[in-house]
């Protein structure tokens, strides 16, 4: 069943609340989860970050992401998981494009050097404009 | 008929023609995890900033939308702020 493979990410971020041994127990549960249904490919630990806003009361969580593949009906699956289980705060499960998944490293060398239009100045010139 | 004359006075002000910076990058697609990028994107109040102002073309605003909702389900960008 090679050709009913995706390439997904998922981003799960945990409580705080859980501390780092908590938190990183937690993920290694869902990676063996996940490996039993499909192979890990890689790991990023963000570690704690502040949110945008709180989020049950609680204003930082640990991030980490996955970059898995598996079947199409594991994803249902793992989003199931991730909602009967405590400490978890957010989830996200992404398809990631295999076109994409090559450019995707070398993208973030150069971020914030992006920089060809200036978006505040024309937001005052398209201010100015009205 | 390469180059058009730009035309002088578009509306009063001075014409700046705007780019796409995602055309520009060559982006494919457009990461919700880049938090530093999206950021220009949305306005001090956290709502996403139109076309007309940022520029971008109608096909990157749409994958820039769907990014900033993405971020902002996992806390990386706020909703609104205060």
């Amino acid at each position: 069943m090679a050709e009913g493979k995706n390439l997904y990410e998922t981003v799960i971020v945990t409580s705080a609340k859980l501390g780092e041994e908590g938190s990183a127990e937690l993920v290694a549960r869902f990676k063996a989860l996940i490996e039993e249904h499909g192979t890990v490919q890689s790991v990023d630990d963000w570690g704690k970050r502040r949110f945008a806003y709180p989020i049950q009361k609680q204003t930082e969580g640990y991030y980490t992401l996955i970059h898995f593949e598996s079947g199409p009906d594991f994803t249902a699956e793992l989003d199931r998981r991730y909602q009967i289980t405590d400490g978890i705060m957010r989830t996200i499960i992404v398809k990631r494009d295999p076109r994409h998944v090559n450019p995707k490293k070398p993208q973030k060398a150069h971020k914030g050097e992006e920089a060809h239009i200036d978006v505040e100045a024309i937001a005052v010139e398209a201010v100015e404009s009205v | 008929m390469a180059d058009r004359p730009e035309r002088e006075v578009r509306r009063g002000r001075k014409g700046r023609r705007k780019v796409c910076s995602f055309c520009v990058d060559r982006a494919e697609f457009i990461d919700y995890k880049d938090v530093a990028k999206l950021r220009r994107f949305i306005s001090e109040r956290g709502k996403i900033l139109p076309r007309r102002v940022t520029g971008t073309c109608a096909r990157h605003q749409r994958a820039l939308t769907v990014a900033i909702k993405r971020a902002r389900h996992l806390a990386l960008l706020p909703y609104t702020s205060d």
